[in-house]
């Protein structure tokens, strides 16, 4: 007995593959969970809006290896995922049916999120680095870079982008102020607009108007604290249209739109909904907290449903409420660990 | 890589150079000096672990994490080899355990815990473990218990040198040497331990697959790759420098030194996928610790007088190669703590019956901690962190009664003061009774209150420190009972049973915020209770051979029980993440005329790393149990005495996690040659 004690193995399993076909489910919604930073331990679930299922850790079970280290994004092109693994210096490509690997991207700093521009190009943004890489996701291969003027790559920061026309817009997130406007065609910075301390998020609505958030930075910090704001801008001068001031010391994020593109929400505690022809932000939440921090949003783009993020006590499964347009609750699902940032397949 | 190929040289160098001598490894024929029927009044009630003063020599090259890992059933958790490595008592946090070194707190005021991996055990002669209430008569804030670790003098007349040279697996050199001079009144130490490894130990890595692609970037085949330790490397210095005066008159004197630089790389995640070679991510460390005390033993009082000083700078570096093959900065954080020391106790006895102890601590800390630099907005430039000074003040008053021989009785009150903070009363009672003077059996009992302050980073780290804090408040409580004797001629055994239950409130965590940073906050109520159990064995089995057996058990189930965080929370009621409800730990030596074979085995149960528990892939770590070997053998020469010691580590080459994607490594060798020239 005392030899199998001191020889028994750690029980261990590897190598298996889980088939999955999920191909029948349209609308379903790719959840990236992030993981706690340091711990590798992110995780992709997949909810299937019809039937109401959830499929967690499906990354894992379909490829028999962990998917990293603070997913971060992921984005639907040509019918692949791109699933943007963060502190693991990757960003996934996978089949949307099987969830099987079918090839990846390295080489990165430290990649956020991932943005196609065409077949052969897209930009993936980084933190800790003052460039936009330019990849070919044909080739899975870096071929170049778009440096951001008066960036070091210590505050280097460049975060979610939004497309209209042959313009990228980027918002420049941590200890930054800026939204970029990028020529697509000549991958250079054409524009630049200062809005608040750092924009969480961006957004393009029915009207051509982009909208970013800003969280107003921490209180003591030497690059400033300030009350957080939503702006409206507008692309073609990139001049801010109207401004919209929250309190010092909220801490909105997350600003996303609806299928049709009328409606903003955001998270501010409470989930916030407002017209984009509205004057002024509402004075209701269109969903009460319950209590929590809400680390995510989004909203379905056919139905409407929103869905928030709960990520609890950031060391368990995160749970995920879905709420009808008349913020009535229709499902509630646990995912993995911080589930922060959403995709939908359509 | 040039510290490798001198200390490369140094082991060639060996037989020419060395008239060189024994070190800590060459005693195992020594028989430890145990006491057992003496029940001196400081013990009174107390739960604690003792690391055998032998057991200290034989790990000469081994870091107290591991010292601890093997020799008690205290939660050692390992990012890794030669990487920080944590413990915790009870289910309680790193930050929850006190450790001093010769009185004087070596607990980070910026972090709280204890780096174990940075303390070499051939600093170390000795090692109390305190469990609980315990800890209270010693430290405030211990939450889990204390660990106090300690240098003495040793009986030597002249000089005496000893010298080890160490190689082993994935080229790792250490080298420890010891000089010692020992006068009528004096007696010099000197210390020197140098240990380096580029750490590159390989195993298979199944936490990710390598892709094969065809001309299309197809995949066309997956697998897991057999990888290196990448960026894992260290070197470690460290030098001790101490000097112990006494007289008749009941005097002591004690100087030391002790200065340490450390520069370790941080290991790639297992989840990696960056290459190495564009990254360094590297951890530096210089700290100096000086600490001088009097004591002063009269025919009824004992008093003690003592100073220190520690200064630590820490560096961390994260750099990475933008394609122009020069490293540039991402991160340049670095933090400077100066602290101040003081402390007097005294302890005045009446009539063998009655124990009065006294002791001021107080603690002068400046901090510094400089993040990364900034261009404003508004133009110019700034650095994020914060500047911080803080005293501490605690008060302790402890009474120990013995009414009878066979019953004793402790109470102690603590006050603390930190900044202008009052901490409410921090009690501790403890008592034991002799139940049988036969077997020398004897019940303990203690019941505690304590209090924790948050550190100084929990309350002013830049960005996401929280100047609202609570304390962190705790109860625990013990019952105990232990025995020990020569059941027969050349057999000795001892053994003891507690169990314990303590509460701690307002427990601190730093939660991520949705501003990418983050952030402390007192969110947890933990319930921690369960059995420790301990057992040694020693046997002179005649013809010179002599058997030691130490085994230590806990059973630690430590449960979240506080208010749900929302109502999606599913960690009420639930084992705390990382913390094992079973830990054990049983070392064995075999000696023999100069021989000595020894067993070292330790067993963590499985861990889960989620509050809530859930069994996902990622959401727990199997059980493991670790194996290592030593032989060593002695020589006997006219001019020198000599040691070789083998070490296997891993013994059965498991593939084993301590913390989530850090990889340990699989079987793995270290040889010491050792030294001592007789003048």
């Amino acid at each position: 007995m005392v030899i199998a004690m001191a020889t028994a193995c750690m029980k261990w399993e590897y190598g298996l593959e889980e088939e999955f076909n999920v191909a029948g489910s349209a609308r379903g919604l790719y959840i990236c969970n992030e993981g706690n930073f340091q711990y590798g331990n992110a995780t992709l679930s997949y909810y299937n809006p019809d039937t109401k299922e959830v499929e967690n850790e499906v990354f894992y079970r379909a490829n028999a290896m962990k998917l990293g280290d603070v997913a971060q994004s992921m984005t639907i092109y040509n019918n692949r995922g791109w699933v943007v693994v963060n502190n693991s210096h990757v960003i996934f490509c996978i089949d949307l049916d099987t969830f099987r690997e079918v090839g990846r991207i390295t080489g990165l700093t430290s990649p956020r999120y991932i943005h196609f521009v065409s077949d052969e190009k897209a930009y993936v943004t980084q933190i800790w680095d003052n460039r936009i890489f330019i990849v070919d996701p044909k080739r899975y291969e870096v071929t170049g870079y778009i440096e951001v003027p008066n960036m070091t790559m210590e505050q280097g920061s460049t975060e979610q982008m939004v497309q209209q026309g042959k313009y990228l817009y980027v918002n420049c997130w941590s200890y930054q102020n800026r939204v970029l406007k990028i020529d697509t065609d000549t991958d250079t910075i054409v524009a630049q607009l200062e809005v608040g301390i750092q924009p969480t998020s961006l957004a393009i609505d029915c009207n051509g108007k982009l909208w970013t958030l800003t969280d107003g930075g921490v209180e003591g910090s030497p690059y400033g604290y300030e009350a957080p704001a939503l702006y409206r801008i507008d692309t073609e001068s990139m001049a801010v249209e109207a401004e919209y001031r929250f309190r010092k010391g909220d801490a909105p994020s997350e600003v996303k739109l609806n299928g049709r593109g009328d409606t903003l929400y955001w998270i501010n505690d409470d989930i916030w909904a407002m017209s984009v022809d509205a004057e002024s932000v509402p004075v209701r939440p269109f969903l009460d907290s319950r209590g929590t921090i809400y680390y995510g949003l989004t909203v379905n783009p056919i139905s409407g449903d929103v869905y928030v993020a709960d990520a609890v006590d950031y060391t368990q499964q995160g749970k995920i409420y879905r709420y009808n347009s008349r913020a009535e609750l229709v499902d509630e699902f646990y995912v993995g660990i911080i589930p922060g940032s959403f995709c939908w397949r359509n | 890589m040039v510290v490798a190929v001198v200390l490369a040289f140094g082991i060639l160098a060996l037989p020419a150079t060395l008239s060189a001598q024994a070190t800590a490894t060459r005693h195992y024929d020594i028989d430890a000096v145990d006491i057992l029927a003496n029940r001196p009044m400081c013990q009174i009630g107390v739960s604690k672990t003792t690391i055998d003063s032998m057991q200290l020599r034989r790990s000469v090259s081994l870091s107290m994490a591991d010292v601890l890992t093997f020799g008690s059933s205290i939660f050692v958790k390992s990012y890794g080899r030669a990487t920080l490595s944590t413990v915790s008592f009870r289910g309680t946090s790193p930050s929850h355990t006190a450790v001093t070194w010769n009185g004087m707190k070596l607990n980070s005021p910026m972090l709280g815990m204890v780096d174990f991996s940075l303390i070499p055990a051939y600093f170390v002669d000795s090692a109390e473990i305190l469990h609980g209430s315990s800890s209270v008569s010693h430290s405030a804030g211990a939450l889990g218990g204390a660990i106090l670790l300690g240098s003495a003098p040793t009986d030597v007349k002249g000089l005496e040198l000893s010298y080890t040279q160490g190689v082993g697996s994935f080229r790792t050199f250490d080298e420890y040497l010891r000089l010692l001079w020992g006068g009528q009144r004096w007696q010099l130490s000197t210390r020197i331990s140098v240990a380096s490894s580029p750490n590159d130990f390989k195993y298979i890595n199944r936490d990710k697959r390598l892709n094969i692609y065809d001309e299309d970037m197809n995949i066309v085949e997956q697998y897991y790759p057999e990888e290196r330790n990448k960026s894992g490397s260290y070197l470690d210095i460290n030098v001790l420098q101490e000097a112990w005066w006494h007289n008749d008159r009941g005097d002591r004197v004690s100087l030391g030194a002790w200065y340490l630089h450390s520069n370790r790389e941080l290991a790639l995640l297992t989840t990696d996928y960056g290459d190495d070679s564009a990254y360094d991510n590297r951890q530096r460390e210089h700290t100096l610790r000086a600490v001088a005390s009097w004591r002063h033993r009269g025919a009824e009082y004992l008093l003690d007088l003592s100073g220190g000083y520690t200064h630590t700078t820490q560096n961390y570096d994260y750099k990475s190669d933008p394609g122009s093959g020069i490293m540039a900065t991402m991160t340049a954080s670095e933090s400077h703590i100066n602290t101040i020391y003081g402390e007097a106790k005294v302890e005045y006895y009446v009539a063998n019956s009655w124990q009065f102890t006294g002791s001021l601590t107080a603690h002068q800390h400046f901090v510094e901690s400089r993040d990364r630099a900034l261009r404003l907005q508004q133009g110019g430039t700034a650095i994020v962190g914060y500047r911080q000074a803080r005293f501490e003040l605690s008060a302790a008053a402890t009474v120990r009664y013995r009414p009878q021989e066979r019953v004793g009785l402790s109470l102690t009150l603590r006050e603390e003061l930190v900044g202008s903070k009052l901490s409410p009363l921090v009690p501790a009672f403890m008592a034991d009774v002799q139940i049988s003077k036969r077997g020398n059996v004897i019940a303990k009992a203690s019941v505690s209150r304590n209090y924790r302050y948050p550190t100084l980073n929990d309350l002013y780290f830049m960005p996401g420190g929280n100047p609202d804090l609570r304390s962190e408040r705790g109860w625990s409580y013990d019952i105990g009972i232990e025995s020990g004797g020569d059941i027969v001629e050349g057999v000795r055994l001892q053994g003891s049973a507690t169990w314990f239950d303590s509460r701690i409130s307002d427990w601190i965590l730093w939660l991520p915020t949705t501003k990418g940073f983050f952030s402390p906050r007192n969110v947890k109520d933990v319930h921690s209770y369960g059995v420790e159990l301990k057992a040694s064995a020693k046997a002179k089995l005649g013809r010179g051979w002599s058997l030691r057996l130490d085994g230590n058990y806990s059973y630690t189930p430590s449960v979240n029980v506080g208010e749900p965080i929302s109502a999606a929370d599913r960690s009420v009621g639930k084992q705390l993440p990382y913390v094992p409800r079973h830990s054990a730990s049983v070392t064995g030596q075999l000696a023999w005329r100069g021989w000595a074979f020894s067993y070292m085995w330790c067993h963590y149960s499985e861990r889960y790393t989620m509050s809530s528990n859930d069994l996902t892939l990622t959401g727990r770590l199997p059980k493991y149990y670790m194996s290592n070997i030593a032989l060593e053998k002695s020589v006997e020469l006219s001019w020198a005495e000599l040691c070789f010691k083998g070490l296997v580590n891993n013994l059965f080459d498991e593939e084993y996690l301590s913390v989530l994607s850090r990889p340990m490594p699989g079987i793995n060798f270290e040889i010491f040659v050792s030294i001592t020239p007789k003048w």
